[in-house]
């Protein structure tokens, strides 16, 4: 097709005109191709939202978009379930499959391509696409950013959810996201939920060992009033991949959200958890664990904004660094000056688990409303000795305990985490990156064992 | 030969000098009460027989039926059946008793148990030890009040089952029920199978719990031993005769 550099608005209305898409939403593709030829690339030391991430050192544009698709079948976590989920399965620039068990056809829910929704369920899909993201709000932490308009324009892939009112799901809606192919792709999800509707939706993110890939995804999600929502977003992919995702979810009247992501995988993540509080009593939840690796660098920045009075929000991400690797997390909460009543919590805590890892947090505040709660926090530490110290001295090898402290550590964010098969996988993937690790180059901080000692 | 035979044994820390020498025998199916003022390096042998990183045994020896402890990790040494119930337990966030427990026994036997097998004995220990059900969700010593804590250490020498328990401090903070109960866990322990060392400053746990020998620590040294009528000298008169033994140069 074209490089993410070189679009053309004839390849852009051949492409869409291929997928027979309405004339609205070939429009908007070409507004937002507009928008994209007036916006650089991000400048890091310019943009205060891309500081945490060096572009130009460590994301490649100049990429051929992958489209057409891929016949390799990715395995999910959630095969191993007792439960009928619903399958979306993008490989390679095309969705290959869909997959959704009756029951929910029954209930009316939608899980189908987004450019075929866009034809037929335009009176959804058309004031939703696009709604929360720079194709037309300005000002957010991802506003009027090139590689959110050029996924505007030039999604290639695209699913489409629709959960009716009153619609409660009890197993969750699965979308895999696959790239073999090196290049550039650029997924798109839209998923709307009705009032008083509770769904789970999993992205599964993964690719080929080697494939080198840039995936620039852009995901919205609208949970009407009551709504009970779980996003929860697995970064599995090969260490060729990089990743920019803008998951962004508005949260109206006394919806609940979770948004939980495990990212391990990739070369670079830069992971952009959202959520507009628009409706009074609303609450969200981000979760975030990961577990960076040589060569990773993980950029996570949850942004909820409370926009309507009593709101809550409560933020905790959990990493542990090892080998030359760096996280940066980079909470913000801003407060509306109408947002009274606000509660609101952020909090990041790391572990450096060898020599080289680097972890930054700068879980930001921006309050423009006096009656509220807000904390918000940051530690970044290592093994504690005597933790180790205790766990040993009841018999259990050094590499046993290690292992059981790190993951102990994670378990704090699953808390009340009930979704099937999630909290397990994604301990899972974590408990693989210990065992493959070098268990004796581990740093253990002997401070509490000399305070102990003292006693 | 005692099965645990300590002799001349120093041990520093921070450089300070904390054990002067200390020579100790105990055998399995004896109970031996260690006391001694705060400071006197009591806790400071618990952990030397039970493996410490942030100690440094400067000289000495110490064998357990014959193997030199000093050159073992504490995980060898839990392993041969040492076991150390410590003075503060520690808080371990996330890692679950029943995980905790199950990965500790499964390590000192050297097999796996079976899940079914397991669950029964320690659901049947804790009810001895008067532990409620739903610790078995919490975290290892999380939240715990003093109290729980030590039950807790008890509950895992019942299951670990060790040949050499070293219980540091295990009365202090204990109300005299709790106390009664810890007590009661340690005697159903006992056995020939089973050395006791019982650390303690006070006497109150020795009225629970009979010991075959008392020994009195101070500066890092055994300085007097004896029978349990030593603990009930130390009752009545404190630790001020020693001191001043000592201080006098007897």
């Amino acid at each position: 097709m074209t490089s993410l550099t070189t679009l053309t608005e004839e390849a852009l209305t051949g492409a869409s005109n291929a997928a027979d898409e309405p004339t609205w939403l070939r429009d908007r593709r070409l507004a937002a191709y507009k928008r994209t030829l007036d916006l650089a690339w991000p400048d890091s030391r310019a943009d205060e939202f891309w500081r945490s991430t060096p572009f130009a050192q460590r994301l490649d544009v100049e990429r051929e978009i992958v489209v057409g698709g891929g016949s390799v079948s990715p395995a999910s976590f959630t095969a191993d379930l007792d439960v009928e989920v619903a399958m979306a399965r993008i490989v390679d620039g095309a969705l290959v499959e869909v997959t959704v068990p009756a029951a929910m056809v029954a209930q009316g829910v939608l899980v189908t391509d987004l450019s075929t929704a866009a034809a037929e369920h335009v009176e959804l899909v058309e004031p939703a696409l696009g709604a929360l993201t720079s194709s037309n709000t300005e000002g957010t932490g991802s506003g009027a950013d090139r590689t959110i308009t050029v996924n505007d324009a030039a999604w290639t892939a695209g699913v489409f959810i629709h959960v009716p009112a009153e619609v409660e799901l009890d197993t969750p809606i699965v979308i895999q996201v696959h790239a073999e192919t090196g290049g550039a792709h650029l997924p798109r999800v839209l998923a709307l939920l009705g009032h008083h509707a509770r769904a789970s939706v999993y992205l599964e993110h993964t690719s080929g060992a080697d494939t080198d890939a840039l995936v620039d995804e852009v995901v919205e999600v609208i949970a009407h009033d009551a709504a009970q929502l779980d996003v929860v977003s697995f970064q599995q992919w090969g260490s060729h991949v990089d990743h920019l995702a803008l998951q962004k979810v508005q949260a109206h009247r006394d919806s609940r959200i979770r948004h939980l992501s495990v990212t391990v995988g990739g070369r670079t993540v830069r992971f952009l958890p959202e959520t507009d509080l628009v409706g009074p009593g609303a609450e969200t939840r981000p979760l975030g664990v990961y577990f960076a690796d040589e060569g990773q660098w993980f950029d996570l920045q949850p942004y909820v904004r409370h926009l309507a009075p009593h709101a809550t929000s409560d933020v905790l991400f959990k990493g542990a660094l090892q080998g030359n690797s760096r996280t940066v997390f980079r909470g913000n909460i801003f407060v509306d000056k109408d947002a009274v009543g606000t509660d609101t919590d952020e909090n990041n805590k790391s572990l450096i688990l060898t020599e080289g890892a680097r972890a930054d947090a700068t879980p930001f505040l921006e309050i423009e409303c006096s009656d509220i709660v807000a904390g918000h926090g940051s530690a970044t530490g290592q093994i504690d000795a005597l933790q180790l110290y205790y766990l040993t001295s009841r018999g259990i090898p050094r590499e046993e305990a290690l292992r059981l402290i790190v993951t102990g550590f994670f378990r704090e964010v699953f808390g009340d985490v009930d979704l099937p098969g999630v909290e397990d996988a994604a301990l899972t993937e974590i408990d693989e990156r210990i065992a493959a690790a070098d268990l004796s180059r581990f740093q253990v901080n002997d401070a509490s064992l000399k305070d102990h000692h003292d006693e | 030969m005692a099965d645990l035979e300590i002799r001349g044994l120093k041990v520093e820390a921070d450089n300070t000098e904390i054990l002067r020498g200390v020579d100790l025998d105990l055998n399995q199916g004896q109970t031996i009460a260690l006391m001694g003022p705060n400071g006197s390096g009591k806790s400071t042998l618990a952990y030397a027989i039970a493996g410490p990183p942030a100690y440094e045994v400067t000289g000495g020896t110490m064998t357990w039926k014959g193997t030199e402890l000093n050159e073992l990790t504490p995980d060898e040494r839990a392993r041969l059946g040492v076991f150390l119930a410590m003075q503060y337990p520690v808080e371990v966030p996330g890692v679950s008793l029943t995980n905790f427990l199950r990965t500790a026994v499964n390590a000192v036997r050297e097999e796996d148990v079976p899940v079914r097998e397991f669950m029964q004995t320690l659901r049947a220990e804790m009810a001895e030890l008067d532990v409620d059900g739903s610790f078995l969700q919490r975290s290892v010593n999380e939240g715990f009040s003093g109290g729980e804590k030590k039950r807790f250490e008890i509950l895992q020498a019942a299951l670990l089952k060790p040949q050499l328990a070293v219980l540091d401090e295990t009365d202090s903070g204990l109300d005299v029920d709790a106390l009664k109960t810890v007590a009661e866990g340690v005697n159903r322990l006992s056995g020939p199978d089973l050395g006791v060392l019982i650390i303690t400053h006070y006497t109150r746990i020795l009225r629970y719990i009979t010991p075959d020998e008392v020994h009195v620590m101070f500066e890092g040294r055994i300085v007097a031993s004896g029978g349990p009528e030593l603990a009930d000298e130390l009752e009545t008169g404190g630790y001020e005769g020693i001191r001043a033994a000592h201080a006098a140069g007897v």
